[in-house]
């Protein structure tokens, strides 16, 4: 509904799919995709345009991250006895990242307070008409804080308890006390402050018809209002059931954000490494060429000149999926080969100081 | 002359084996030789022992006087210790091993003074004018000698020239010779008594040399094993000879027994004559006959006193049996014991093994054999039994044609090693004593040439040939196998010459002499019987006698050794095999500690069957023998550097024996000399006593216990968790479970009495949990240092860790499997942790950055720091210090904190529940929570009244938990009864309250009267229903009492309401339907559409639908309205 308007093929979709007719064109899907990515790209921080390549290469990783994720998620499933994924066992995938795990929770409970919400004013008087479509842009990263405050008023919001919590422990429930501040949110306020520094960062430049640009480009997603040509991508019905919950798929789309925005800072990273290196040994036999380049009056901004390529996408693959010794740890001293998973993409602790 | 001579025949017995550092003192007695006879048999001595004269050293002899110190001193200690042994030791000396001779001087010395006073009684008897010359001689025989009695003499001229002992070169010592012979024939004895001797030095030196070096080199011992099995061969062939001999025996010892008495009656006959030993002693005490006070009886006894060691060969009635066979036993001996390539030599060979030995070889011969001829006394001369000797080696090249054939080799060496032994061999010729004896009477009687001749050939005759015996016609068969035969002939003999028996109990050392020489005994008897010489002419008779022949044979022997000699070398050479395989070194040494290898080997073997370890057999021990010698061969091996500038007699194993046997073991235990180096005896090598073991009394003679100095308690807390501020906080937060789940635990009692209607008193078990406490070990005593290595222990504490970890992680409970599970894997990652460690810790050392000096050795730092390889182990397992902290900071902190929000969550639930009066509703003062008509039990004493506590909730100690102050139980805990009116009260409460209608006024009983005005369709319906009840108003199911009330019906999950009542109504109908819908399809069977016909078969699937729709649909429903569009089983059956 808000989307930007140099989207229309949004629309059509978005239309298709409050229609829950699905008429998806293979063509455009992936093309949609692509044009997502880039999206995220450019959210975060990759000012030029990405090839075809850069943004398939990424779609590929995220595809590849998002099936071993659901296979992980039907293990621990099915060891819990259950024939359907949750998103416990999604958490349980994350819960290392305690920022992200936190985030979610977060993000879950208000999307809980807005259905409650929806409902009440469904029932009662249709006064909320902006809070559900606030619930999808939730999902790609930004916390929807403005209307929280007015949400909280109106309803209890219900903590999402984590199976390994401390609640969990006691057999009996209890309902949680207002006043109880959690420390993970802490973290978690930590970890956004950071972000909305970032983006901060990125947009204290802008003017204003960038800065719309760059907030249209906040909406994008691997999932909302396209959840079926999510599902197929992700080998709903294959790996898994084919009915996932609906938070699962919101789950999902965060995660699937993160991963494109880590990598891309991550390739960023390696190609300002690379430029730099560049600029310090090959100087000299690239000397001519960029004296020639210098000082060109119309040239476009430094930073749009060079997209990130794959190979740094690649490198930047490489380096997040370098595991840690402790996966090695038990298979030291004997000949057994140590397992190599696949890891998921996460920021690594040296990215968030 | 005369006592030159009975010194010499004395001298029979050499000193076998003299150990070479004795020969110096024999060196002295030999030199003290002259001395006493100091006549023409002078030069014949000193010829033989190489030129060595000198005079009158006598008593001044620093040496002599120093070995009669020595003597005098051990002789108190050893006389008594070695008492047993006096007797036997004649009889076992030459069969003792060659190595243990020089152990046995020593005993030999403490041997000689008690046979010494009978001789010196017998010298006292004759007091004449040899005087002198018998004092000098008992000076020599008694003290200076210090070898046997009678081996004095050979000792002399064979002075340290066979310290092996192995053949005695007696042949010169023969009386006759040292009389009689010219200068030619002691020529002649000359070079092959050389060559003896040559030949012994050089073996002696060989060894020697080779024993030196023993333990200088260290020797495997995998030769051992083939060590063993030869010896195990070399005994079986003995036990073999043993047994075949032993199969006569059971005749022979009758014979023994009958030729007993014959041999005492002959000794006691010419006991001259029959004494070899004292022959010459004899004839003087004969020549001055009338001069000595003595019965013969006395004499006898006496002289039969004396004679007391002889060798096992020595016979009374055969001249130079017992040197021939004494050397000719240990040349066999000698090769025997080369068993690398004696073995196949040894027996018989088998018919089996080699189907035509007996066609090639008509005269076939082995060691074996020889053996047994030799114990048969078969042999009659060197010729003989060197002749036998080469028949087996040329027989086995003979057999085994091909030059490369292994046993070839080996019969090569063995005549390689023959031709080296043969020579020590003495050319003896063994004959008859009556024979001599005869020869010599005739000789000094005059006879003539002719028949002395005559005579002479005979013996030597015999002696060339086997048949000898028989040829003399005394008796058809000497040999063994004739025993009974012997026997026979002996018989007679014994009841002719029942003469002293006496002297038979006396001579009772020969006893073992009749027996081996019984088949020579009956022929002597007899011989004797027919010829009783005269002791008087004994003597001089002896002399010419055993002249001639002994110089004839002496010759003829000496020229065919000779040409064997040549012709074995000459083969040997001609062959020009190697025979020599190993160094000679090795060569001796597996020769010289053969046997001993082989008893270590066979004692090792025994230990064993069937490759495992035997526990049947004795436990090993070690012996003070093994000890003592271990202890000696220390010092010896310690000392050797030193005694190396020393005095020749200090040198070797006697002088350290001598001087260093201080131990208190020393000559307790036989002496068991072996030549193996320390580590063929491991049992026996001597640690350092640990001081703390020693056997400590003190004044009150009780034993000081001293294993408190070793002993040490563990410390405390080795299987605990070491306190820490993390267990500290770790155990604040289970103990902070704990009383969480206390809570809980009333929570969910609260809960449940809420829920039921009825309660037990022991229906809620109290939730007691029991502080978490680590039990360390019992006090344990251990007595060495380092960690305690016991695994289950270890584990056990390991387990209890991992449990108390998984109960911080919030699990109450937990399956043992899980925590096995666990463990392993705990224990498994710190073994990788610390092994990390270790190779980090172990990795080679580097050199220091700053090297202070130049010259000085760079030094060496390790690689890692301590810090740096726990680091590096760490992160090699996947740990690092921030995990470890944030493991502390998160799981361990912030849990403490979360699980206090927690405990204060559940304890205000808790107050809520049991009080929610004070919770939103009930205004600040709580007054509110009265309002709900509980008002009777403001007061709350009904509890108290009945004095009991009632609701169990003084046993849940949930009045000490809130403070309350009597149990006085609030209405809404009481629902389980006032559950309804409670419910009641408020649902009408809200009623008023909310309800904005009014309910509907009831529906008035259907009754006879008002059944028109219902709609004409129930009409019946109600009629009929009226009918039943009577004529009586119907009532409505709500409005029955509850009992006879129609349960209500439940929802299936089809939302379908179903009532059970109508069920069997239905059911009736369905039955019916069905029946009829049968009779139809039979019916129509003809009739029906090939559709229908079609979905026959599967008519079955589709019964079962109609059916479940039958049953599910309302009761009210009609069939015929509900037959509809459900299956066309209906339709046609409506049809």
């Amino acid at each position: 509904m808000d989307l930007s308007p140099h989207q229309p093929q949004d629309d059509t979709i978005l239309q298709s799919d409050c229609d829950g007719q699905p008429e998806d064109d293979d063509f455009s899907e992936s093309k949609e995709f692509t044009e997502h990515i880039s999206q995220m790209m450019f959210v975060s921080g990759e000012t030029g345009e990405p090839s075809p390549e850069t943004t398939t290469l990424i779609e590929q990783i995220v595809q590849q991250q998002v099936q071993e994720m659901l296979r992980e998620c039907t293990a621990l499933a099915t060891r819990r006895g259950s024939r359907s994924i949750s998103t416990d066992d999604l958490m349980m995938l994350i819960r290392h990242d305690k920022a992200k795990v936190s985030r979610l929770r977060h993000f879950l409970q208000w999307k809980d307070v807005r259905k409650n919400l929806k409902d009440q004013e469904d029932s009662g008087k249709g006064g909320g008409a902006e809070v559900p479509d606030l619930g999808g842009d939730d999902i790609p990263g930004v916390g929807a804080t403005g209307q929280g405050e007015s949400a909280k008023k109106v309803s209890k919001r219900a903590k999402v308890d984590l199976p390994w919590d401390v609640q969990s422990y006691y057999g009996e429930q209890v309902p949680a006390r207002d006043d109880e501040e959690d420390e993970e949110e802490e973290e978690m306020n930590y970890a956004t402050l950071q972000r909305l520094k970032m983006a901060d960062e990125r947009t204290k430049d802008m003017t204003r018809e960038e800065y719309v640009h760059w907030s249209d480009c906040r909406q994008a997603s691997f999932t909302f209002r396209k959840g079926k040509r999510f599902r197929e991508w992700a080998g709903f019905g294959i790996i898994t059931e084919s009915k996932p919950n609906d938070d699962i798929i919101d789950i999902l789309g965060f995660l699937t954000f993160e991963i494109v925005q880590t990598l891309t800072e991550e390739a960023l990273k390696v190609k300002n490494a690379e430029d730099l290196y560049k600029k310090e040994t090959g100087g000299a036999e690239s000397q001519t060429r960029k004296r020639k380049r210098e000082g060109g009056l119309f040239d476009p901004p430094e930073e749009a000149r060079e997209p990130v390529q794959p190979s740094h996408v690649r490198e930047a693959y490489r380096r997040l999926q370098q595991s840690s010794n402790k996966s090695k740890a038990m298979s030291a001293f004997s000949r057994a080969m140590p397992r190599k998973a696949l890891k998921f993409v996460s920021r690594r602790k040296t990215l968030n100081v | 002359m005369s006592t030159t001579a009975t010194h010499r025949t004395s001298s029979r017995q050499s000193s076998y084996g003299a150990a070479r550092r004795y020969d110096q003192f024999l060196h002295a007695t030999t030199v003290r030789t002259p001395n006493i006879t100091d006549d023409a048999f002078v030069g014949n001595t000193m010829g033989n022992n190489g030129g060595e004269g000198g005079d009158a050293i006598g008593e001044e002899d620093p040496r002599y006087t120093e070995f009669k110190e020595n003597f005098a001193r051990s002789e108190a200690r050893l006389a008594a210790l070695f008492d047993p042994r006096r007797s036997v030791q004649a009889p076992s000396r030459p069969d003792d091993d060659k190595r243990e001779a020089g152990a046995e001087v020593t005993m030999m010395d403490a041997s000689q003074p008690t046979i010494a006073p009978p001789r010196k009684a017998a010298r006292t008897i004759d007091e004449d004018d040899y005087g002198d010359d018998d004092d000098d001689e008992d000076d020599d025989l008694g003290t200076a000698s210090p070898l046997q009695s009678k081996g004095a003499g050979a000792a002399r001229i064979v002075n340290g020239t066979t310290p092996q002992g192995l053949l005695v070169p007696s042949l010169p010592k023969r009386p006759s010779n040292d009389r009689r012979s010219t200068a030619s024939s002691t020529e002649q004895l000359k070079s092959p008594g050389d060559m003896r001797k040559k030949l012994e030095e050089d073996k002696k030196a060989a060894e020697e040399a080779a024993r030196k070096s023993f333990h200088t080199l260290f020797y495997t011992l995998e030769s051992d094993r083939d060590a063993m099995l030869e010896q195990q061969k070399l005994d079986d062939l003995d036990r073999q000879v043993e047994s075949e001999m032993l199969g006569q025996p059971t005749s022979n010892t009758s014979a023994a027994a009958v030729a007993g008495p014959q041999q005492g009656t002959l000794s006691s006959a010419n006991l001259g004559a029959s004494s070899l030993t004292l022959k010459h002693l004899i004839a003087r005490i004969d020549a001055k006959r009338h001069m000595v006070n003595a019965s013969d009886a006395q004499l006898r006894n006496l002289m039969s006193e004396v004679r007391k060691n002889r060798s096992k060969w020595a016979s009374e009635d055969k001249v130079n049996q017992e040197e021939l066979y004494e050397s000719c036993e240990k040349v066999l001996m000698e090769l025997k014991a080369m068993t690398e390539h004696a073995a196949p030599f040894l027996q018989r060979v088998n018919k089996r093994e080699a189907p035509d030995y007996y066609n090639v070889i008509k005269h076939p011969m082995d060691i074996g054999t020889m053996l047994k001829k030799l114990k048969q006394l078969q042999y009659k001369s060197k010729k003989e039994f060197v002749d036998d000797l080469n028949l087996i080696w040329a027989n086995c090249l003979k057999y085994n044609v091909d030059p490369q054939h292994f046993l070839r080799k080996k019969a090569l060496y063995m005549r390689k090693e023959t031709e080296k032994l043969v020579p020590l061999i003495p050319e003896l010729v063994v004959r008859d004593r009556a024979e001599v004896e005869a020869e010599e009477r005739r000789m000094q009687n005059g006879d003539l040439e002719g028949v002395e001749d005559s005579d002479d050939e005979e013996p030597i005759m015999a002696s060339r040939g086997r048949k000898a015996p028989a040829k003399k016609g005394k008796k058809p068969p000497s040999t063994a196998r004739k025993a009974p035969g012997a026997r026979l002939e002996g018989t007679p003999g014994t009841e002719s010459k029942p003469q002293l028996p006496s002297i038979r109990g006396s001579t009772s050392t020969l006893s073992n002499e009749f027996f081996r020489a019984d088949s020579d005994a009956p022929m002597e008897g007899s011989q004797n019987g027919l010829a009783t010489p005269p002791p008087g002419t004994l003597t001089p008779l002896g002399r010419h006698g055993i002249f001639s022949s002994g110089a004839h044979g002496s010759q003829a022997d000496v020229s065919e050794v000779d040409g064997t000699g040549d012709s074995v070398s000459g083969v040997t050479t001609s062959q020009a095999e190697d025979l020599d395989l190993d160094d000679i070194e090795f060569r001796t040494w597996k020769q010289v500690t053969k046997k001993d290898r082989a008893t270590v080997a066979a004692e090792r073997n025994r230990l064993f069957r069937n490759n495992r370890l035997n526990a049947e057999e004795p436990a090993l021990l070690r012996t003070k023998a093994g000890m003592r010698r271990w202890l000696r061969q220390r010092n010896q091996a310690t000392d050797e550097s030193k005694a190396e500038g020393q005095a020749p007699a200090k040198d070797g194993r006697e002088g350290v024996q001598s001087t260093r046997g201080e131990t208190l073991a020393e000559g307790i235990e036989k002496e068991e000399e072996r030549n193996l180096p320390d580590y063929y005896d491991p049992l026996s090598a001597i640690p350092d006593l640990d001081d703390r073991l020693k056997w400590v009394e003190d004044a009150d003679r009780q034993v000081i216990y001293q294993a408190e100095e070793f002993l040490r308690m563990i410390p405390k807390g080795q299987f605990t968790a070491p306190e820490s501020s993390l267990t500290r906080k770790m155990d604040a937060n289970m103990r902070q479970m704990q009383e969480t789940r206390k809570v809980c635990a009333k929570i969910g009692i609260v809960k449940q009495m809420q829920l039921q209607s009825q309660m037990y008193q022991n229906q809620f078990q109290k939730y007691d949990p029991q502080p978490f406490r680590e039990a360390d070990v019992e006090p344990l005593v251990v007595s060495d240092d380092g960690p305690v290595m016991s695994q289950w222990v270890c584990r056990g504490a390991l387990q209890r860790s991992v449990g108390k970890i998984f109960y911080h992680a919030g699990f109450e409970e937990f399956q043992p499997s899980a925590l096995d599970a666990i463990t392993d894997i705990a224990g498994s990652f710190f073994k990788n942790l610390v092994q990390t460690l270790g190779v980090y810790s172990d990795t080679p050392k580097i050199k220091a950055e700053q090297t202070t000096a130049i010259g000085e050795k760079a030094a060496l730092k390790p690689r890692f720091t301590a810090e740096e390889a726990i680091l590096h182990s760490l992160h090699e397992n996947g740990v690092d210090l921030e995990a470890l902290e944030s493991y502390v900071k998160d799981d361990v902190d912030r849990l403490g904190s979360k699980l206090t929000v927690m405990h204060d969550r559940m304890r205000s639930h808790l107050a809520e529940l049991l009080r929610p009066a004070l919770n939103t509703d009930a205004g600040a003062d709580g007054v509110g929570a009265f309002n709900d008509g509980s008002e009777q039990f403001v007061g709350g004493d009904f509890a108290e009244d009945i004095d009991e506590d009632f609701f169990g909730f003084k046993e849940l100690g949930l009045d000490k938990e809130f403070g309350l102050a009597s149990l006085s139980v609030p209405f809404h805990l009481l629902q389980n009864r006032m559950h309804n009116a409670y419910r009641a009260q408020n649902t009408s409460a809200t009623e008023t309250s909310g309800v904005i209608f009014e309910p509907p006024p009831p529906y008035e009983p259907v009754t006879v009267e008002n059944i028109s005005s219902q709609i004409g369709l129930v009409q019946p319906f109600f009629l009929r229903k009226l009918h039943a009840n009577g004529d009586l108003p119907l009532i409505e199911d709500e409005e029955l009492p509850p009992k006879q009330r129609f349960p209500r019906p439940r929802l299936p999950p089809s939302g379908k309401i179903t009532s059970p009542r109508k069920r069997p109504q239905k059911e009736l109908q369905q039955m019916a339907k069905k029946k009829r819908k049968l009779d139809d399809g039979t019916a129509k069977d003809d009739s029906a559409t090939p559709n229908v016909g079609k979905l026959k078969p599967i008519g079955k699937l589709r019964l079962e639908m109609p059916q479940k729709e039958g049953s599910q649909p309302e009761p009210e429903k009609d069939d015929g309205s509900a037959v509809g569009m459900i299956s066309p089983e209906s339709i046609s059956a409506a049809a």
